[in-house]
């Protein structure tokens, strides 16, 4: 595939990665929930660059994902962390594209990140520590981490592989 | 040679039609004592398959929205007049934006609805949002083309809410699912299941008497004090069509 062409395609496959994070289409949900896209879109990257790349990317992306959300809690931290442990992993001519290797990387990115959401939201509002709020919490980041699953190794392999080649 | 008389019997009133006069008499009396009920019920199987079904229950039932309608307006006009009266906020039913809902995340981290509306359109932060059902939320940040709901499931999203029947006032707090809770300010506040929870109708913050649900489920001995778990009316999952209530902005 010639360079220009992965330059395209890096750039189409953002595009429409942030198209769904905009729309936030019902077909890519589980129980009404969609993937961690920000986990989708930093794990490749991280694994490709150096860490001090993947962390400046983790912070830009951060504010762009939380420009989506209402303003209270945010990606930032989690993503920033994420960055950093991925980059050093990084490929290391590791065969990290491998399918479930990159499934599972997201699962532990997704996890992390609900969780320091869900830290950050009983932060924030003291109403909400007691069971109701936490049996919640456990529905959405169980889903969430189940679909993201699902969803990264498609994306993030082919996005390695355009990077790779790049 | 004498011929015999024939025998006296039952068979001469056979013959002389005395039977006929009193079956018709048996029948008569029937009908009369049942007031007609065979030949009533008769009638109505016979008229069945011609009988104006569904459609005729439609327009009773047309008939009776229209009266409520006008009923509802008459008293709308006495609620404004009487809000006048007494310098309270009033529901100006004019003032309405419809918007679609481009964007929904109704179950994730957050709760909200993107909709097409913005401040062009003159929608501004802190107004309310309705649905079909009753309030699901307020305008959370706006652009020239959009506006963005936090929706009142929202964990932590508080607004003031009471209930109708013992007016009664408390917090209404998302929890992220789709029952708010509704934390009553006193201790003494008797709800019960089933109770419905509006706007409170002295809010200065929120329109009158807007339905936000119905209680579910009452915990009168929580500390610091009881609260009730509400069902909403308005699914924000379900609704494609909003209306943004002008008259409580943030300017």
């Amino acid at each position: 595939m010639p360079k220009n062409n992965n330059n395209l395609l890096i750039f189409f496959t953002i595009i429409c990665l942030q198209a769904c994070i905009i729309t936030s289409p019902d077909w890519l949900k589980i129980n009404g929930i969609t993937p961690c896209w920000p986990v989708i879109l930093l794990l490749p990257f991280s694994l490709k660059n150096s860490p001090w790349k993947a962390m400046m990317a983790s912070i830009l992306l951060g504010i762009f994902i939380d420009s989506f959300t209402i303003s209270d809690v945010s990606y930032i931290p989690s993503l920033f962390l994420l960055s950093l442990v991925w980059s050093t992993y990084g490929l290391h001519n590791k065969k990290i594209e491998l399918f479930l290797n990159i499934g599972l990387m997201a699962i532990f990115g997704t996890a992390f990140v609900g969780f320091s959401i869900w830290v950050q939201k009983i932060i924030i509002y003291s109403v909400l520590r007691n069971n109701w709020f936490h049996s919640w919490s456990i529905y959405v980041l169980i889903s969430e981490v189940i679909i993201t699953g699902l969803v990264a190794p498609f994306v993030c392999s082919w996005l390695i592989f355009a990077y790779k080649r790049n | 040679m004498i011929k015999t008389r024939r025998k006296i019997g039952v068979h001469l009133l056979w013959k002389s039609r005395f039977w006929v006069l009193f079956l018709v008499c048996a029948l008569l009396f029937g009908i009369r004592w049942t007031k007609g009920a065979a030949y009533l019920d008769f009638y109505s199987i016979l008229l069945k398959p011609i009988l104006p079904g569904t459609a005729q229950k439609e327009w009773i039932k047309e008939g009776e929205n229209i009266e409520k309608n006008i009923r509802l307006k008459l008293l709308e006009q006495d609620n404004t007049r009487l809000r006048k009266a007494l310098s309270l906020k009033e529901f100006n039913s004019d003032q309405r934006i419809s918007a679609a809902v481009i964007s929904r995340s109704s179950r994730n981290w957050w709760k909200q609805l993107e909709i097409n509306k913005g401040y062009k359109d003159g929608v501004l932060k802190g107004q309310t949002v309705i649905g079909p059902g009753g309030l699901i939320g307020l305008i959370d940040s706006t652009t020239p083309l959009t506006s963005r709901v936090r929706l009142l499931t929202d964990p932590g999203h508080q607004i003031g809410a009471w209930i109708d029947r013992t007016k009664h006032h408390g917090i209404l707090t998302g929890m992220g699912t789709n029952r708010p809770k509704l934390i009553f300010l006193n201790k003494n506040t008797i709800a019960k299941v089933g109770d419905a929870v509006t706007t409170s109708p002295a809010s200065t913050l929120l329109p009158p008497n807007l339905t936000i649900g119905i209680v579910q489920f009452v915990e009168e001995k929580a500390l610091p004090s009881p609260y009730a778990i509400v069902q909403l009316t308005a699914s924000p999952e379900a609704i494609d069509w909003v209306q943004i209530l002008k008259d409580n902005a943030k300017k």
